[in-house]
């Protein structure tokens, strides 16, 4: 199990690698979300936002998000950390992302995009 | 008489049987769409192996190329492990030899396709061989894999991007239901008119388009005469792209009483001509049948 700090610092290393990505930004430009990232396991929420190519993350839920991303926390620090991708615990039902599918494939691209091999 | 099915995760609404001799031997030629129910086209498979000569599968892929790296579609690879005694292909073989003599058919045949042509290929790791020949003729190439299949505003123009980004994404990618990538069954019968109008102007700049008709179709806007190249289209397909105003249409794969088979379809046809394993064929053994055979590409005007 991972403490709420721990999601916090995975969520600012992805953070990091995502704001260092200009290609990313520029590809997600268009794509302004309101995501929730909440573990299931231990009282854990966080924000992330994307607007106009940037991403923000704020602790706590946002009032009215597009996307819920749910799964335990040590899932969650993995996937965010970049030790595992999102696909797997996807498959396997242990994350749980809430939105369309179209949305459910580009956070995983975004992901894969930064932390892929 | 040999019979070759291709069973396809698209609409059942483009089924359809022909018969066609080839080299003196008579072919029964059919294509059975599922309409996007995975169950249901294992049931299909298991029924039909060891009963016909060769099947194709059909609306999706098994493999994807990206440079010299083949990433292996998990949903795919389920049906053809659904196959033990018939050979099953996808069509992947065929597409690295028959779709490249197609845009070198173009450049030497036909003013179609002139040095620095602008080609939109809607996808390209669907159809490395058709994108490297393309961009091996001076073609300005934008690749859609991006757009049309993950909705990223994103033009690729380089192979060597295009084979980065595949390097990043596919391993993990290849492993999602193939419906959230590529519009299986009825989304197959729609277009996306949000889409439309968010990407329709990539359709516009170019004046080719070209790769898979079910991603070109489902996102294409009314166009200025544009060309296409792509395969598999009914009757009715060629209608609609009348209608929307594209100028030629190119089939990679020959006409059998009215329309294009896949490429799945053709690759089995040849693999149930050559008597020989799938793995032991090689492009030339393709590329030598073509010849015999005489396959063409069919280009229509129809604007």
């Amino acid at each position: 199990m991972a403490e709420h700090s721990e999601i916090t610092a995975s969520l600012r290393a992805f953070q990091e690698g995502y704001n260092k990505n200009k290609r990313l930004k520029k590809m997600n430009a268009d794509w302004d979300r309101v995501v929730l990232v909440q573990a299931n396991d231990i009282p854990s929420e966080h924000t992330l936002i994307l607007r106009k190519g940037e991403l923000t993350i704020q602790e706590g839920p946002p009032e009215k998000p597009d996307i819920k991303i749910i799964s335990d926390s040590e899932t969650l620090a993995d996937m965010f950390y970049g030790d595992i991708t999102p696909t797997q615990p996807y498959l396997n039902g242990t994350l749980k992302v809430l939105g369309t599918e179209d949305d459910v494939v580009r956070l995983d691209f975004i992901s894969l995009m930064i932390w892929g091999e | 008489m040999k019979r070759v099915v291709s069973v396809s995760l698209g609409s059942s609404r483009r089924d359809h049987k022909v018969k066609v001799a080839l080299f003196g031997e008579e072919f029964e030629i059919s294509r059975r769409g599922t309409d996007g129910n995975f169950d249901q086209a294992i049931a299909l498979l298991q029924e039909l192996d060891g009963k016909v000569d060769a099947i194709g599968l059909g609306g999706i892929d098994v493999y994807l190329y990206a440079g010299k790296t083949r990433y292996v579609v998990q949903d795919g690879l389920k049906l053809m492990q659904a196959v033990h005694k018939t050979p099953v292909v996808d069509g992947s073989g065929l597409k690295n030899t028959l779709e490249r003599e197609t845009v070198y058919f173009l450049r030497q045949n036909t003013d179609l396709l002139p040095p620095k042509t602008k080609v939109l290929m809607v996808s390209a790791v669907d159809r490395f061989g058709m994108a490297e020949a393309f961009t091996s003729l001076d073609c300005e190439v934008t690749y859609g894999d991006l757009i049309f299949s993950a909705g990223i505003p994103y033009p690729i123009s380089t192979l060597e991007e295009l084979e980065e980004i595949a390097h990043k994404t596919l391993p993990d990618m290849c492993q999602l239901p193939f419906h959230m990538l590529y519009p299986t069954g009825k989304k197959q019968e729609i277009q996306d008119e949000e889409k439309i109008k968010k990407f329709g102007h990539y359709y516009l700049e170019a004046q080719v388009i070209a790769g898979d008709f079910h991603l070109i179709r489902r996102y294409l806007p009314p166009l200025k005469g544009q060309t296409i190249v792509t395969n598999t289209t009914t009757t009715e397909d060629v209608a609609f792209l009348r209608e929307k105003g594209a100028g030629h249409l190119v089939t990679t794969t020959p006409e059998f009483q009215g329309r294009s088979f896949g490429t799945n379809v053709i690759e089995a046809v040849m693999v149930a001509l050559l008597q020989k394993p799938w793995p032991e064929i090689t492009p030339e053994d393709y590329l030598n049948l073509l010849k015999q055979l005489d396959f063409k590409p069919r280009i229509l005007k129809l604007n």
